[in-house]
């Protein structure tokens, strides 16, 4: 039913694509065309050419091996924190879920007291809070997209206890936590995934916005917001550089978005 | 009605009491106050009688909870404590800074608003596929766009390549109304694509729920054009649902205008807000949040006033629940 998502062009696009930068990603230290650190003091602020294919940095370096590595940590940082926000989001909606009353009644209260107001602001408090370390950033990434996902576990969850063979399982004695991991998850895990790509394009997203206005990653590391932040302050001299990090955060978003939306549309009939 | 107004009032208040508790508390998660801020940086052998001096100004030596009520009790009365690294008032700070925010919020929203409306018009009226496709693309390129990478594209074409138009700095409309125009149109034009995109897409959903429905095949059959029954009958039932849409306007303004400030290099209360967060200035940084939640909580409210008022079932459900 999944592969379903795959028939129209632009689904099958976007997964390819998702596929090439993940690749890039992780094969990186072996695809760059240059070291990462090799400086070319000859050629700063290059144009696009031959040998180097989106330019050179303000040290010289190839701006395509840059752009690689920064994939590395922008890709890096959006999957650790959509495993985050998909786990803790699950285990909040399946407690609500399972719980009913109150309990039930005052998780999604918080879960929606976060939902309307843009990420980007509470993503700046959290970053104020608790400073812009690779670790706290993917911290405070899966907490901003947890209460969405509690929401979709929770009437996921509510949908299957509705159901059939959840009926028969309880009845023939099955232990609750038995019920969840044989039954229960396995018919909720496509509606999960599918909103997992979803999470990883709004993670790449917040996380190029934080960079970028230098609350994200820090350098040395580099990651494609800040790539874009060095652009930024060097729009006039060149302003090539700032196309191609840019290029690349929304053609990862948009194929992310497009493969999640796929997904929930072949899982969903009556979205069709 | 009355009771349901009441049950809303009295949740809002309370949704924002509880925010402005999220907020102040957050913030102070970390060990570390921020008298070194006030100091002027980390100075290692600073007096330690000027650190309790400092701290004791600040009210920094109280418990937690005093400091919340202290905060608490000033902002109702319109004071929002002081900044830590200026010692400007933070009301004076954000009062200097609303008018280039809002002027660049206007104009965005007038220009987005107006864009979104009118091409889901015109799809619907024309309903021509390469129309409808390049709408599709427009929002889902809008939305994987973030507003900065939209903000450097088009300083880059109307700033660096044909220079046409001022790329930063703010200019007031008392004195100089056309030059204010021009500093503030590539930032509108930016936001308004930002907002357009959500606003584009629920439209389109909601045209499209709506053009099933039976009165408009009647319409259809009565023989009025495609034109007036797009603008009699598919657009007016199809904004009522898009009184859900005010909220995502609203969330979207609130979030671009910070990114957009920035990269405009706008002093308004978004650069504002940035550098608090950069200077751990938190007394700035609570009241601004607080301003955000609050906007959204009161829009929020008459939202459901407006839909309380327009659909009498949902002024029932709140008893039956």
């Amino acid at each position: 039913m999944v592969l379903r998502a795959f028939r129209r062009p632009s689904a099958a696009i976007a997964a390819i694509f998702v596929f090439l930068i993940v690749f890039g990603a992780i094969a990186a230290p072996w695809i760059a065309p240059y070291p990462a650190s090799q400086f070319d003091y000859l050629h700063l602020f290059g144009p696009p050419s031959f040998a180097h294919p989106f330019g050179t940095d303000e040290l010289g370096r190839d701006l395509f091996t840059r752009v690689l590595y920064g994939g590395r940590t922008s890709l890096g940082i959006a999957s650790l924190a959509t495993v985050i926000a998909m786990v803790v989001g699950s285990i909040w909606g399946f407690t609500a879920a399972f719980r009913k009353g109150w309990v039930d009644d005052v998780l999604m209260r918080t879960a929606d007291l976060t939902l309307g107001m843009p990420v980007i602001l509470l993503g700046l408090v959290l970053v104020a809070a608790f400073g812009s370390s690779i670790f706290s950033l993917v911290l405070i990434l899966g907490i901003l997209f947890a209460p969405a996902t509690a929401r979709l576990a929770r009437s996921a969850i509510l949908a299957e206890l509705g159901s059939d063979y959840y009926l028969a399982a309880i009845s023939v004695g099955a232990p609750p936590w038995r019920i969840v991991v044989e039954q229960l998850l396995p018919n909720t895990l496509p509606v999960l995934l599918a909103r997992a790509s979803i999470v990883a394009a709004d993670a790449i997203f917040v996380e190029a916005t934080l960079s970028f206005v230098g609350l994200g990653v820090q350098p040395p590391a580099a990651s494609w917001g800040t790539l874009l932040h060095v652009g930024y302050s060097n729009l006039y001299r060149a302003y090539g550089y700032s196309i191609f990090p840019g290029i690349v955060i929304v053609l990862s978003v948009l194929a992310l978005n497009t493969l999640g939306d796929n997904l929930q549309r072949a899982l969903d009939p009556s979205r069709r | 009605m009355a009771s349901y107004v009441l049950k809303r009032f009295v949740t809002s208040l309370g949704l924002l009491v509880l925010s402005s508790m999220l907020i102040f508390f957050i913030l102070r998660v970390i060990p570390g106050d921020p008298t070194i801020t006030a100091l002027g940086g980390a100075i290692p052998d600073v007096d330690p009688r000027a650190l309790l001096a400092v701290r004791h100004e600040l009210g920094l030596d109280r418990s937690l909870e005093y400091q919340y009520v202290h905060w608490i009790s000033g902002v109702v009365r319109g004071d929002f404590g002081k900044s830590y690294y200026s010692q400007f008032s933070v009301t004076t700070l954000i009062a200097e800074r609303v008018a280039p925010t809002l002027q660049l919020a206007v104009v965005s929203l007038v220009l987005g608003l107006v864009f979104a409306v009118s091409t889901a018009t015109i799809a619907s009226i024309w309903r021509h596929r390469w129309f409808d496709s390049a709408l599709s693309g427009f929002t889902a390129g809008g939305m994987a766009t973030p507003s900065f990478v939209s903000g450097i594209i088009l300083i880059i074409i109307f700033g660096v390549k044909l220079n046409w138009l001022p790329t930063q700095g703010y200019v007031s409309m008392q004195n100089h109304p056309f030059e204010s125009f021009k500093v503030v149109l590539l930032p509108a034009i930016t936001l308004a694509i930002h907002v357009a995109a959500p606003v584009l897409r629920i439209l389109r959903s909601s045209l499209d729920d709506v053009a099933s429905a039976p009165y408009i095949r009647t319409a259809e059959g009565k023989g009025l054009n495609r034109r007036q029954v797009v603008l009699r009958h598919l657009l007016p039932n199809a904004t009522i649902p898009a009184l859900t849409m005010v909220g995502v306007i609203i969330a979207s303004l609130l979030g671009g205008t910070v990114i957009v400030e920035y990269v405009f290099a706008r002093p308004g209360l978004g650069t504002l807000m940035v550098d608090a967060v950069f200077k751990r200035d938190y007394e700035i940084l609570q009241a601004l949040v607080l301003l955000a939640a609050a906007a959204f909580i009161v829009s929020s409210f008459v939202i459901d006033l407006l839909y309380g008022f327009v659909d009498p079932r949902l002024r029932v459900r709140g008893r039956e629940a």
